[in-house]
């Protein structure tokens, strides 16, 4: 279980990184109309209660729902469930650091860029990605720790099935609800250590850039 | 003659959601005193309780919980008020069912019921990998009526479509109060009047 | 070269930047206080800002239709803008050679880290990467600034043309310029030519049209 935990966390995190990529890097270098909304909307998992959150995604990845029933496939009450809560819940930490992360990349070596003659695509993967890479390991190292804690999200559309969608989160709180203690505190030591870990490694990618 | 200005703390079981709240209201007609439900699986409650969560009365579905947290019951006020029946909502054919939603089979009475009537049944060892634990049996209700499981193990008071199991396990509803207090007594009292009698058989519920 | 500002308006927050005249020189300097607009004019020609109206031709090429990578313009702008995390090397041939055969006077500096180079060799890499590309003109802001006569003298010896020269001191303009424009606020004076300083008149590099 904890080995599934980190296993869907590793995935989550792999998902989200060319998007989120993308849409930092669009939120730091361009302006449109309606950036305000695609701001809002990325950063909502991050303000809403993560049951809410989970709410919307039963509602659209169940068995009846928008997306869910054009799938072909089951989400909800599986391992997919487990990766989409920690997806989308980790989604807009990402987004956020990797942005301040290609903010902090100075236009004026993208411009020198330009007048050398390189186009846009050139002037984001040899210029403004390897500059704000440090700060975009770092999003996703946080990402990676957020996702590892999901909790509320996961437990609505996931549910808590031992030995199937059972993450180290889900199982403190069934452990915490069956009164046994001693283990939960257990797993507990385990989440902290892992948490504590992903923060410094993160804090000193950081400190570097 | 004054108000009662307290309000009564009720937690009960999620199955009791909606007779409760009927039977609140008539109470407070009569008495004055206004009540406050928490609704969640019994377990969850028991854990509240052990934790130190504040409560006048707790109602829990099943006996465990209930002796779970004795040593926090006001002693001589503990009384059973209820039996009810499982019942199977959504597939009936268990066997066939893709995903069957139980409220926690390790400590929600709802689901240590159901699982223990299909370990009784010899059945439970083939459906274990198809269960889907919810917090509480309304919760495993919801998944069937969302289409997200295709059958759930209820109480008949849950689901009036729903199929009851006649040679399931005895149900026992148990009373009692935490918080000693003269309306908190009432409140259990209340439970056995005739009036509260006639509303819960109006859910389904069996009185005892 | 023949240099063209046709009209050429910007509006900035204190005062409107207004460029018109017609020039045939080898070197036009951009004299004035800071804060006039020099560098803003410079980022116009090079395609880095886009002005209100107004056309630049060089040489007959109307260079402000053009994109910025296609301009071949090249820029030294005032302060360090060697990409950070390149090599002297990765930056100097960034843009490519166009053809042009690597400088000898940049030997030493090539196998270098930029971490640790001196401000006079941090201006010799940034003249050296704008040189490669064998752009059509070059755009120096501030080259000078800040170094000792015997550093300005070498880099001196090592501009080639036509340039256009951007600098607040008089005698840097005299010893590289035949032209100059003066700009204060935004206004930009007619093109003025200067005597030739015995530096002009030795032979310099030019730079392939």
């Amino acid at each position: 279980m904890i080995a599934f935990t980190i296993e869907m966390a590793l995935v989550a995190t792999a998902l989200l990184l060319i998007p989120g990529t993308l849409i930092a890097w669009l939120l730091a270098r361009r302006a449109w109309r309606g950036k305000a909304l695609v701001e809002t909307f990325v950063m909502l998992p991050l303000v809403m209660p993560p049951v809410a959150t989970g709410l919307i995604l039963l509602r659209l990845f169940g068995r009846r729902g928008v997306i869910g029933s054009r799938l072909g496939f089951d989400v909800v009450f599986t391992w997919r469930a487990v990766v989409l809560a920690m997806t989308v819940m980790a989604f807009p930490l990402f987004v956020r650091t990797a942005r301040v992360a290609f903010e902090h990349v100075s236009r004026r070596y993208e411009d020198i860029a330009r007048t050398l003659g390189a186009g846009e695509i050139r002037v984001f993967f040899t210029i403004t990605l390897p500059l704000a890479s440090r700060g975009i390991i770092a999003g996703a190292v946080i990402a990676f720790a957020r996702a590892l804690g999901e909790f509320g999200a996961t437990i609505l559309i996931a549910g808590n099935i031992e030995g199937q969608t059972s993450t180290i989160a889900t199982s403190i709180y069934t452990l915490v609800q069956l009164g046994e203690d001693r283990a939960a505190m257990s797993l507990l030591l385990v989440s902290v250590v892992i948490a504590f870990g992903a923060i410094f490694a993160s804090e000193l990618l950081l400190r570097k850039a | 003659m004054l108000a009662a200005l307290l309000t009564l703390q009720i937690h009960a079981a999620a199955s009791l959601t909606d007779v409760l709240r009927e039977i609140g209201t008539a109470f407070t007609r009569a008495t004055h005193v206004a009540v406050a439900f928490n609704f969640a699986g019994s377990s969850t409650i028991a854990r509240q309780i052990e934790s130190g969560a504040p409560g006048d009365v707790f109602i829990s579905a099943d006996e465990a919980q209930m002796d779970r947290v004795a040593k926090y019951v006001v002693p001589g006020t503990r009384r059973d008020i209820l039996s009810n029946q499982l019942a199977i909502a959504g597939e009936r054919d268990l066997l066939k069912a893709r995903r069957i939603a139980l409220a926690d089979p390790r400590a929600v009475p709802a689901g240590v019921y159901a699982r223990q009537y299909l370990e009784r049944k010899g059945l439970w060892r083939a459906l274990k990998k198809k269960v889907i634990p919810t917090e509480n049996v309304r919760a495993a209700l919801a998944a069937v009526k969302a289409g997200n499981a295709d059958s759930a193990i209820v109480y008949r008071t849950d689901d009036a479509h729903a199929f009851v199991i006649t040679d399931g396990p005895t149900i026992t509803y148990p009373a009692a109060v935490i918080r000693d207090s003269k309306e908190a007594r009432r409140f259990v009292d209340f439970l056995s009047s005739d009036a509260a009698k006639t509303i819960f058989r109006k859910y389904g519920f069996m009185p005892k | 070269m023949r240099l063209v500002f046709d009209d050429v308006t910007l509006a900035l927050p204190e005062f409107a930047l207004r460029a018109s005249f017609d020039v045939e020189t080898n070197a036009l300097g951009i004299f004035g206080p800071s804060g006039a607009g020099k560098t803003t004019l410079l980022e116009i020609i090079a395609g880095l800002r886009a002005p209100d109206r107004g056309r630049i031709f060089v040489d007959d090429v109307e260079i402000s239709s053009l994109k910025t990578r296609e301009r071949r313009i090249g820029y030294v702008p005032q302060d360090d803008t060697l990409f950070p995390h390149m090599s002297v090397k990765k930056n100097v041939l960034y843009g490519g050679t166009g053809g042009a055969p690597i400088l000898h006077w940049m030997d030493d500096l090539m196998h270098r880290g930029v971490t640790k180079l001196s401000g006079g060799e941090r201006r010799r890499v940034a003249l050296a990467r704008a040189m490669t590309t064998n752009p059509r003109l070059l755009l120096l802001d501030e080259l000078l600034g800040g170094l000792d006569d015997a550093k300005k003298r070498e880099l001196i010896a090592l501009i080639p043309r036509p340039i256009i020269f951007v600098s607040h001191e008089r005698d840097e303009i005299a010893a590289l310029c035949e032209h100059v424009v003066s700009i204060d606020r935004g206004q930009c004076s007619a093109p003025a030519s200067l005597p030739q300083s015995s530096f002009s008149l030795s032979s310099r590099p030019q730079l392939k049209r």
